[in-house]
Protein backbone atom coordinates (compact mmCIF):
# COMPACT_ATOMS: atom_id res chain seq x y z
CA UNK A 1 0.00 0.00 0.00
CA UNK A 2 1.52 3.09 -0.96
CA UNK A 3 1.78 6.03 1.36
CA UNK A 4 0.04 9.20 1.33
CA UNK A 5 1.61 11.16 -1.22
CA UNK A 6 1.34 14.50 1.01
CA UNK A 7 1.05 15.40 4.46
CA UNK A 8 2.24 19.51 4.29
CA UNK A 9 0.80 21.69 0.68
CA UNK A 10 3.85 21.20 -1.60
CA UNK A 11 4.67 24.54 -2.02
CA UNK A 12 8.42 23.82 -3.66
CA UNK A 13 6.44 21.48 -6.01
CA UNK A 14 4.13 24.25 -7.01
CA UNK A 15 7.18 27.09 -7.41
CA UNK A 16 8.61 24.24 -9.85
CA UNK A 17 5.86 23.70 -11.96
CA UNK A 18 5.73 27.12 -12.67
CA UNK A 19 9.44 27.25 -13.24
CA UNK A 20 8.77 24.31 -15.95
CA UNK A 21 5.50 26.16 -17.28
CA UNK A 22 7.52 29.08 -17.72
CA UNK A 23 10.60 27.53 -19.29
CA UNK A 24 8.89 25.66 -21.95
CA UNK A 25 6.99 29.15 -23.29
CA UNK A 26 10.18 30.41 -23.48
CA UNK A 27 12.16 27.94 -25.32
CA UNK A 28 8.98 27.49 -27.57
CA UNK A 29 9.45 30.87 -28.24
CA UNK A 30 12.91 30.73 -28.53
CA UNK A 31 14.90 31.72 -31.74
CA UNK A 32 15.61 27.68 -32.06
CA UNK A 33 15.32 27.27 -35.52
CA UNK A 34 18.26 29.91 -35.88
CA UNK A 35 20.98 26.57 -35.35
CA UNK A 36 19.65 25.76 -38.98
CA UNK A 37 17.86 22.58 -37.46
CA UNK A 38 14.79 21.65 -39.04
CA UNK A 39 12.27 23.86 -39.07
CA UNK A 40 9.77 22.50 -36.46
CA UNK A 41 9.08 22.99 -32.48
CA UNK A 42 7.07 20.64 -30.15
CA UNK A 43 4.21 22.31 -28.21
CA UNK A 44 6.50 22.43 -25.35
CA UNK A 45 3.67 24.30 -22.83
CA UNK A 46 1.10 21.85 -24.17
CA UNK A 47 3.50 18.96 -23.04
CA UNK A 48 4.52 20.27 -19.71
CA UNK A 49 0.64 21.34 -19.02
CA UNK A 50 -0.36 17.73 -19.69
CA UNK A 51 2.06 16.12 -17.67
CA UNK A 52 1.68 18.42 -14.26
CA UNK A 53 -2.25 17.69 -15.19
CA UNK A 54 -1.56 14.44 -14.88
CA UNK A 55 0.69 14.20 -11.63
CA UNK A 56 -0.91 16.87 -9.54
CA UNK A 57 -4.30 17.86 -11.42
CA UNK A 58 -4.96 20.81 -8.85
CA UNK A 59 -1.91 22.42 -9.61
CA UNK A 60 -3.12 23.35 -13.16
CA UNK A 61 -6.63 24.59 -12.47
CA UNK A 62 -8.30 26.43 -16.12
CA UNK A 63 -6.92 29.53 -14.83
CA UNK A 64 -3.23 28.39 -15.63
CA UNK A 65 -3.79 26.76 -18.74
CA UNK A 66 -5.82 30.08 -19.88
CA UNK A 67 -2.94 31.92 -19.37
CA UNK A 68 -0.23 29.80 -20.03
CA UNK A 69 -2.24 29.88 -23.53
CA UNK A 70 -2.59 33.55 -23.62
CA UNK A 71 1.38 33.52 -23.33
CA UNK A 72 2.16 31.27 -26.14
CA UNK A 73 -0.88 33.81 -28.52
CA UNK A 74 1.46 36.80 -26.82
CA UNK A 75 4.85 35.16 -27.72
CA UNK A 76 4.06 33.95 -31.04
CA UNK A 77 2.68 36.76 -31.81
CA UNK A 78 -0.85 35.51 -33.00
CA UNK A 79 -4.17 36.84 -32.47
CA UNK A 80 -5.03 36.63 -28.54
CA UNK A 81 -7.53 33.73 -27.52
CA UNK A 82 -6.42 30.55 -30.12
CA UNK A 83 -3.79 28.85 -28.12
CA UNK A 84 -5.64 29.47 -24.58
CA UNK A 85 -9.03 28.36 -25.75
CA UNK A 86 -7.56 25.04 -27.31
CA UNK A 87 -5.85 24.52 -24.24
CA UNK A 88 -8.68 24.91 -21.94
CA UNK A 89 -10.79 22.87 -24.41
CA UNK A 90 -8.42 20.22 -24.81
CA UNK A 91 -7.18 19.51 -21.05
CA UNK A 92 -11.10 19.91 -20.12
CA UNK A 93 -12.27 17.20 -22.28
CA UNK A 94 -8.63 14.89 -21.10
CA UNK A 95 -8.45 15.58 -17.67
CA UNK A 96 -7.38 13.37 -14.82
CA UNK A 97 -9.53 13.67 -12.49
CA UNK A 98 -8.23 11.26 -9.79
CA UNK A 99 -4.88 12.83 -7.49
CA UNK A 100 -1.56 10.94 -8.96
CA UNK A 101 -3.16 9.28 -11.66
CA UNK A 102 -0.29 8.65 -13.45
CA UNK A 103 0.04 5.72 -14.80
CA UNK A 104 3.55 3.49 -14.79
CA UNK A 105 2.66 2.70 -18.11
CA UNK A 106 3.90 5.01 -21.25
CA UNK A 107 1.31 3.17 -23.63
CA UNK A 108 -1.80 4.88 -21.97
CA UNK A 109 -0.42 8.01 -21.20
CA UNK A 110 1.25 8.77 -24.95
CA UNK A 111 -2.15 7.68 -26.14
CA UNK A 112 -4.13 10.07 -24.29
CA UNK A 113 -1.81 12.78 -24.98
CA UNK A 114 -1.99 12.01 -28.98
CA UNK A 115 -5.93 12.66 -27.87
CA UNK A 116 -4.84 15.87 -26.95
CA UNK A 117 -2.48 17.01 -29.20
CA UNK A 118 -4.77 16.71 -31.71
CA UNK A 119 -7.53 18.34 -30.05
CA UNK A 120 -5.82 21.14 -29.20
CA UNK A 121 -4.25 21.72 -32.77
CA UNK A 122 -7.78 20.61 -34.92
CA UNK A 123 -9.05 22.96 -32.46
CA UNK A 124 -6.24 25.70 -32.63
CA UNK A 125 -6.50 25.55 -36.48
CA UNK A 126 -10.26 25.85 -36.36
CA UNK A 127 -9.96 29.29 -34.03
CA UNK A 128 -6.86 30.68 -36.01
CA UNK A 129 -8.65 30.46 -39.51
CA UNK A 130 -11.29 32.44 -37.51
CA UNK A 131 -9.56 34.95 -36.50
CA UNK A 132 -6.89 35.68 -39.56
CA UNK A 133 -10.18 35.27 -41.62
CA UNK A 134 -8.71 32.40 -44.05
CA UNK A 135 -8.20 29.24 -43.65
CA UNK A 136 -4.35 28.79 -41.80
CA UNK A 137 -2.02 26.16 -43.38
CA UNK A 138 -2.12 22.49 -41.99
CA UNK A 139 1.53 21.82 -42.80
CA UNK A 140 3.03 23.18 -40.11
CA UNK A 141 0.15 22.77 -37.49
CA UNK A 142 0.75 19.37 -38.39
CA UNK A 143 4.69 19.24 -38.46
CA UNK A 144 4.19 20.64 -34.69
CA UNK A 145 1.44 17.83 -33.25
CA UNK A 146 4.09 15.38 -34.31
CA UNK A 147 7.01 16.76 -33.36
CA UNK A 148 4.73 17.10 -29.69
CA UNK A 149 3.85 13.45 -29.96
CA UNK A 150 7.00 11.91 -30.71
CA UNK A 151 9.04 14.08 -28.04
CA UNK A 152 6.51 13.31 -25.33
CA UNK A 153 7.58 10.08 -24.37
CA UNK A 154 10.98 11.77 -24.12
CA UNK A 155 9.94 14.47 -21.40
CA UNK A 156 7.00 12.01 -19.74
CA UNK A 157 9.60 9.45 -19.24
CA UNK A 158 11.82 11.90 -17.21
CA UNK A 159 9.26 12.68 -15.50
CA UNK A 160 7.68 9.20 -14.32
CA UNK A 161 11.52 8.09 -13.83
CA UNK A 162 12.05 10.67 -11.33
CA UNK A 163 8.71 10.71 -9.55
CA UNK A 164 9.67 6.83 -8.66
CA UNK A 165 13.59 7.53 -7.70
CA UNK A 166 12.24 10.60 -5.54
CA UNK A 167 8.84 9.41 -4.13
CA UNK A 168 6.04 11.63 -5.85
CA UNK A 169 8.65 14.21 -5.88
CA UNK A 170 8.53 15.37 -2.07
CA UNK B 1 -0.18 27.76 -8.73
CA UNK B 2 -4.08 27.08 -7.25
CA UNK B 3 -3.29 24.87 -4.07
CA UNK B 4 -6.16 24.89 -2.24
CA UNK B 5 -8.52 27.58 -4.11
CA UNK B 6 -12.43 27.77 -3.80
CA UNK B 7 -13.20 26.81 -6.99
CA UNK B 8 -11.46 23.62 -6.35
CA UNK B 9 -13.60 20.33 -4.76
CA UNK B 10 -11.89 17.17 -4.10
CA UNK B 11 -13.81 14.20 -4.08
CA UNK B 12 -14.22 10.54 -4.46
CA UNK B 13 -13.80 10.76 -8.24
CA UNK B 14 -10.63 13.34 -7.83
CA UNK B 15 -10.18 16.88 -8.27
CA UNK B 16 -13.31 19.11 -10.00
CA UNK B 17 -12.78 22.78 -10.88
CA UNK B 18 -15.72 25.31 -10.93
CA UNK B 19 -17.56 25.49 -14.24
CA UNK B 20 -18.35 28.73 -13.61
CA UNK B 21 -14.75 29.64 -13.75
CA UNK B 22 -14.19 27.20 -16.31
CA UNK B 23 -17.25 28.35 -18.92
CA UNK B 24 -16.23 32.17 -18.00
CA UNK B 25 -12.92 31.43 -19.46
CA UNK B 26 -14.25 29.92 -22.37
CA UNK B 27 -16.40 32.94 -22.84
CA UNK B 28 -13.00 35.31 -22.41
CA UNK B 29 -11.16 33.50 -24.57
CA UNK B 30 -13.40 33.25 -27.63
CA UNK B 31 -13.93 37.20 -26.83
CA UNK B 32 -10.17 37.54 -27.06
CA UNK B 33 -10.47 35.77 -30.73
CA UNK B 34 -12.99 37.72 -31.72
CA UNK B 35 -11.95 41.22 -31.21
CA UNK B 36 -7.66 40.76 -31.52
CA UNK B 37 -8.17 40.69 -35.17
CA UNK B 38 -4.50 41.18 -37.02
CA UNK B 39 -6.26 44.09 -39.13
CA UNK B 40 -8.27 45.77 -36.72
CA UNK B 41 -7.28 45.23 -33.07
CA UNK B 42 -7.91 48.25 -30.89
CA UNK B 43 -5.49 50.57 -29.24
CA UNK B 44 -5.95 49.15 -25.76
CA UNK B 45 -4.43 46.03 -27.09
CA UNK B 46 -2.16 46.83 -28.98
CA UNK B 47 -0.59 48.38 -25.80
CA UNK B 48 -1.00 45.48 -23.74
CA UNK B 49 0.38 43.21 -26.70
CA UNK B 50 3.66 45.67 -26.71
CA UNK B 51 3.96 45.85 -22.90
CA UNK B 52 3.50 41.93 -22.39
CA UNK B 53 6.49 41.69 -24.83
CA UNK B 54 8.93 44.12 -23.46
CA UNK B 55 8.27 42.33 -20.38
CA UNK B 56 9.46 39.04 -21.78
CA UNK B 57 12.05 40.69 -24.00
CA UNK B 58 14.70 40.13 -21.23
CA UNK B 59 13.91 36.97 -20.27
CA UNK B 60 13.74 35.65 -23.71
CA UNK B 61 17.18 37.40 -24.48
CA UNK B 62 18.58 35.28 -21.68
CA UNK B 63 17.28 32.08 -22.97
CA UNK B 64 18.13 32.66 -26.82
CA UNK B 65 21.87 33.22 -26.11
CA UNK B 66 22.75 29.56 -25.36
CA UNK B 67 21.21 28.78 -28.38
CA UNK B 68 22.88 31.12 -30.57
CA UNK B 69 26.07 29.30 -30.06
CA UNK B 70 24.53 25.78 -30.74
CA UNK B 71 24.80 26.37 -34.74
CA UNK B 72 28.82 25.84 -33.99
CA UNK B 73 28.43 22.66 -32.35
CA UNK B 74 28.78 19.12 -34.63
CA UNK B 75 31.50 16.87 -35.30
CA UNK B 76 34.66 18.90 -35.69
CA UNK B 77 36.06 17.81 -39.01
CA UNK B 78 32.11 18.52 -40.13
CA UNK B 79 32.90 21.97 -39.13
CA UNK B 80 36.04 22.02 -40.35
CA UNK B 81 34.93 21.36 -43.60
CA UNK B 82 32.07 23.92 -43.76
CA UNK B 83 34.41 26.84 -42.32
CA UNK B 84 36.76 25.94 -45.23
CA UNK B 85 34.06 26.16 -47.92
CA UNK B 86 32.34 29.60 -46.31
CA UNK B 87 35.88 30.60 -45.96
CA UNK B 88 36.17 29.98 -49.80
CA UNK B 89 33.14 32.04 -50.50
CA UNK B 90 33.65 35.20 -48.63
CA UNK B 91 36.82 35.48 -50.19
CA UNK B 92 35.21 35.26 -53.62
CA UNK B 93 32.40 37.63 -52.30
CA UNK B 94 34.70 39.84 -51.00
CA UNK B 95 36.59 40.06 -54.44
CA UNK B 96 33.60 41.14 -56.21
CA UNK B 97 32.36 43.19 -53.18
CA UNK B 98 35.32 45.92 -53.12
CA UNK B 99 34.43 46.63 -57.15
CA UNK B 100 30.73 47.41 -56.36
CA UNK B 101 31.92 49.51 -53.21
CA UNK B 102 33.93 51.44 -55.59
CA UNK B 103 31.01 51.76 -57.99
CA UNK B 104 28.61 52.68 -54.94
CA UNK B 105 31.44 55.56 -54.07
CA UNK B 106 31.21 56.98 -57.31
CA UNK B 107 27.46 57.20 -57.92
CA UNK B 108 26.80 58.45 -54.74
CA UNK B 109 28.93 61.25 -55.97
CA UNK B 110 27.11 61.36 -58.67
CA UNK B 111 23.76 61.19 -57.43
CA UNK B 112 24.69 63.92 -54.83
CA UNK B 113 25.56 66.25 -57.69
CA UNK B 114 22.13 66.04 -59.18
CA UNK B 115 20.44 66.30 -56.11
CA UNK B 116 21.47 69.17 -55.96
CA UNK B 117 21.09 70.35 -60.00
CA UNK B 118 17.69 68.97 -59.25
CA UNK B 119 16.57 70.38 -55.73
CA UNK B 120 15.44 67.09 -54.94
CA UNK B 121 14.50 66.46 -51.45
CA UNK B 122 16.06 63.03 -50.58
CA UNK B 123 14.14 60.79 -47.97
CA UNK B 124 15.98 60.86 -44.47
CA UNK B 125 18.77 58.00 -44.56
CA UNK B 126 19.07 58.07 -40.50
CA UNK B 127 21.50 55.21 -38.71
CA UNK B 128 20.27 51.90 -38.79
CA UNK B 129 19.44 49.89 -35.86
CA UNK B 130 20.79 46.99 -34.89
CA UNK B 131 18.85 44.37 -32.51
CA UNK B 132 18.99 40.40 -31.68
CA UNK B 133 16.57 38.52 -32.62
CA UNK B 134 14.59 37.15 -29.34
CA UNK B 135 11.83 35.18 -30.44
CA UNK B 136 11.26 33.02 -33.48
CA UNK B 137 7.58 31.86 -33.79
CA UNK B 138 7.11 30.09 -36.69
CA UNK B 139 3.39 29.42 -36.12
CA UNK B 140 0.48 28.67 -38.41
CA UNK B 141 -1.61 31.64 -37.60
CA UNK B 142 2.11 34.17 -37.77
CA UNK B 143 5.32 34.34 -39.02
CA UNK B 144 7.07 37.43 -37.11
CA UNK B 145 10.04 38.00 -35.21
CA UNK B 146 10.43 39.56 -31.72
CA UNK B 147 13.67 41.77 -31.74
CA UNK B 148 15.71 43.79 -29.12
CA UNK B 149 15.18 47.54 -30.22
CA UNK B 150 12.34 49.12 -29.68
CA UNK B 151 11.06 53.00 -29.22
CA UNK B 152 13.48 53.52 -26.76
CA UNK B 153 15.90 53.56 -29.64
CA UNK B 154 14.45 55.07 -32.44
CA UNK B 155 12.39 52.06 -33.98
CA UNK B 156 8.61 53.13 -34.97
CA UNK B 157 5.81 51.31 -36.71
CA UNK B 158 6.32 50.23 -40.45
CA UNK B 159 9.94 50.37 -40.56
CA UNK B 160 11.50 48.35 -42.34
CA UNK B 161 13.64 45.47 -40.95
CA UNK B 162 17.02 43.91 -42.67
CA UNK B 163 19.18 41.37 -42.82
CA UNK B 164 22.85 41.08 -43.90
CA UNK B 165 21.13 39.88 -47.28
CA UNK B 166 17.95 41.42 -47.65
CA UNK B 167 14.24 42.48 -46.67
CA UNK B 168 13.04 40.72 -43.89
CA UNK B 169 9.71 42.26 -42.84
CA UNK B 170 8.52 45.55 -41.59
CA UNK B 171 7.67 46.77 -38.01
CA UNK B 172 4.13 46.05 -36.93
CA UNK B 173 4.31 46.69 -33.17
CA UNK B 174 6.49 48.55 -30.69
CA UNK B 175 7.48 48.45 -27.14
CA UNK B 176 9.54 50.51 -25.43
CA UNK B 177 12.81 47.78 -25.85
CA UNK B 178 11.27 45.24 -27.65
CA UNK B 179 9.46 45.58 -31.60
CA UNK B 180 7.69 42.61 -33.02
CA UNK B 181 8.34 42.06 -37.11
CA UNK B 182 5.76 40.58 -39.53
CA UNK B 183 8.00 38.64 -42.17
CA UNK B 184 7.54 39.26 -46.13
CA UNK B 185 6.24 35.24 -45.59
CA UNK B 186 3.15 36.39 -43.61
CA UNK B 187 -0.89 35.55 -44.41
CA UNK B 188 -1.04 39.22 -43.53
CA UNK B 189 2.16 40.72 -45.70
CA UNK B 190 1.48 43.04 -48.34
CA UNK B 191 4.24 44.77 -49.61
CA UNK B 192 4.54 47.05 -53.26
CA UNK B 193 7.70 45.67 -54.66
CA UNK B 194 9.00 46.29 -58.72
CA UNK B 195 11.42 43.89 -61.04
CA UNK B 196 14.86 46.12 -60.78
CA UNK B 197 15.29 45.47 -65.08
CA UNK B 198 11.92 46.50 -66.10
CA UNK B 199 10.31 48.10 -63.27
CA UNK B 200 7.28 45.72 -63.40
CA UNK B 201 5.28 46.48 -60.39
CA UNK B 202 3.98 44.30 -58.54
CA UNK B 203 2.34 43.65 -54.78
CA UNK B 204 4.13 41.13 -52.96
CA UNK B 205 1.80 38.98 -50.85
CA UNK B 206 2.84 36.48 -48.19
CA UNK B 207 1.21 33.14 -47.85
CA UNK B 208 2.59 31.42 -44.91
CA UNK B 209 5.08 29.86 -47.50
CA UNK B 210 8.93 30.28 -47.92
CA UNK B 211 8.76 31.80 -51.35
CA UNK B 212 5.81 35.00 -51.48
CA UNK B 213 3.54 35.23 -54.15
CA UNK B 214 4.16 38.62 -56.92
CA UNK B 215 0.21 39.33 -57.45
CA UNK B 216 -1.45 42.51 -59.38
CA UNK B 217 1.31 41.74 -62.18
CA UNK B 218 0.35 43.63 -65.45
CA UNK B 219 -0.89 41.08 -68.16
CA UNK B 220 2.04 42.06 -70.22
CA UNK B 221 4.39 42.21 -67.15
CA UNK B 222 8.48 42.35 -68.07
CA UNK B 223 9.50 40.00 -65.98
CA UNK B 224 11.61 36.93 -66.52
CA UNK B 225 12.83 34.39 -64.12
CA UNK B 226 15.90 35.45 -61.88
CA UNK B 227 15.11 39.21 -62.10
CA UNK B 228 16.04 41.21 -58.90
CA UNK B 229 12.77 42.22 -56.85
CA UNK B 230 13.25 45.60 -55.00
CA UNK B 231 10.85 47.64 -52.82
CA UNK B 232 9.11 50.04 -55.06
CA UNK B 233 8.17 52.32 -52.65
CA UNK B 234 4.77 52.49 -54.09
CA UNK B 235 3.04 52.65 -50.71
CA UNK B 236 5.14 55.13 -48.94
CA UNK B 237 5.64 52.95 -45.96
CA UNK B 238 8.73 51.02 -47.24
CA UNK B 239 11.38 53.31 -49.05
CA UNK B 240 12.43 52.46 -52.72
CA UNK B 241 14.80 49.81 -53.90
CA UNK B 242 15.26 47.30 -50.79
CA UNK B 243 16.72 44.22 -52.06
CA UNK B 244 13.90 41.46 -52.09
CA UNK B 245 14.84 38.34 -53.74
CA UNK B 246 14.46 36.83 -57.41
CA UNK B 247 11.56 36.38 -59.61
CA UNK B 248 10.89 32.82 -59.89
CA UNK B 249 8.03 30.62 -61.45
CA UNK B 250 6.37 27.61 -59.15
CA UNK B 251 5.08 24.59 -60.95
CA UNK B 252 1.44 26.33 -61.58
CA UNK B 253 3.08 29.26 -63.61
CA UNK B 254 2.83 31.68 -60.88
CA UNK B 255 5.25 33.97 -59.85
CA UNK B 256 6.94 34.08 -56.56
CA UNK B 257 10.08 35.40 -55.16
CA UNK B 258 13.21 33.50 -53.45
CA UNK B 259 14.13 36.42 -50.71
CA UNK B 260 17.49 37.25 -50.85
CA UNK B 261 17.14 36.93 -46.38
CA UNK B 262 16.35 33.58 -46.65
CA UNK B 263 20.30 32.95 -47.36
CA UNK B 264 21.38 33.17 -43.77
CA UNK B 265 19.79 32.43 -40.54
CA UNK B 266 17.40 36.04 -39.63
CA UNK B 267 19.19 35.85 -36.21
CA UNK B 268 20.99 40.01 -36.19
CA UNK B 269 18.56 42.17 -37.78
CA UNK B 270 18.62 46.07 -38.88
CA UNK B 271 15.93 48.20 -38.60
CA UNK B 272 16.35 51.36 -40.65
CA UNK B 273 13.90 54.22 -39.29
CA UNK B 274 12.44 55.98 -42.03
CA UNK B 275 10.43 59.16 -41.84
CA UNK B 276 7.44 58.77 -44.37
CA UNK B 277 6.76 62.19 -46.37
CA UNK B 278 3.82 62.79 -45.46
CA UNK B 279 0.14 62.64 -47.31
CA UNK B 280 -1.26 66.03 -48.01
CA UNK B 281 -3.97 64.86 -45.94
CA UNK B 282 -1.44 64.80 -42.92
CA UNK B 283 -0.05 67.59 -44.08
CA UNK B 284 -2.08 70.07 -45.28
CA UNK B 285 -0.22 72.59 -47.27
CA UNK B 286 -0.70 76.46 -45.77
CA UNK B 287 -2.95 78.32 -47.19
CA UNK B 288 -2.38 81.70 -48.15
CA UNK B 289 -4.33 85.42 -47.97
CA UNK B 290 -3.55 88.11 -49.92
CA UNK B 291 -3.66 91.38 -48.18
CA UNK B 292 -6.43 93.92 -49.45
CA UNK B 293 -5.32 96.95 -50.48
CA UNK B 294 -6.00 99.63 -47.94
CA UNK B 295 -8.34 101.54 -49.81
CA UNK B 296 -10.64 98.14 -50.43
CA UNK B 297 -14.25 97.79 -49.24
CA UNK B 298 -16.22 96.56 -46.25
CA UNK B 299 -12.94 95.93 -43.98
CA UNK B 300 -14.00 93.73 -41.04
CA UNK B 301 -13.60 94.73 -37.65
CA UNK B 302 -9.95 92.72 -36.82
CA UNK B 303 -8.21 94.23 -40.21
CA UNK B 304 -9.58 97.76 -39.16
CA UNK B 305 -7.83 97.08 -35.75
CA UNK B 306 -5.01 96.56 -37.54
CA UNK B 307 -5.19 92.57 -36.66
CA UNK B 308 -5.23 89.50 -38.87
CA UNK B 309 -8.10 87.17 -39.40
CA UNK B 310 -6.75 83.92 -36.91
CA UNK B 311 -5.62 81.06 -39.17
CA UNK B 312 -4.35 82.77 -41.93
CA UNK B 313 -1.31 84.01 -42.87
CA UNK B 314 -1.11 87.12 -45.10
CA UNK B 315 0.89 87.42 -48.23
CA UNK B 316 1.88 90.67 -48.92
CA UNK B 317 3.08 92.18 -51.88
CA UNK B 318 6.54 91.34 -51.47
CA UNK B 319 6.25 87.60 -50.81
CA UNK B 320 6.50 87.92 -47.25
Amino acid sequence: MRAPIERRPPYGLAIWCAITLLLALLVYATPARLTRSTDLMPLLPLITLFIWSTIRPYFIPPIVIFVVGLLQDLLTGGAMGIWALSYLLALTIMRVRKEDATTREMGPLWFRFVATAAIAVIFAWLAGSLANGHPAPVQPMAIEAAASILMFPLIALLSVRKRQSRGAFS
Amino acid sequence: MALRRPGRREQDDGVRFSRTLTLTLFIIAALLIAFDRPDARPGFLVSFRAAVSDMAAPLLDLTARPLRGMGNIGPYWQRQRELAVENAELREQLTETRYWRDLALRLRDERDIYREALNLTPASEQERIGAWVLADPTGPFVRSRLVGAGAGRGVSEGDPVLNVYGLVGHVVEVGERSSRVLLLTDLNSRVPVMADRSNARAVLTGDNTNFPRLEYLGRDADLQEGDRIVTSGDDGILPRGLPVGTAALDRNGRWRVRLFSDNAPVDFVWVLPYDRLPTPEEEPAVTGVMALPENAAAPNSASEAGEEPAGTIAITEDGE
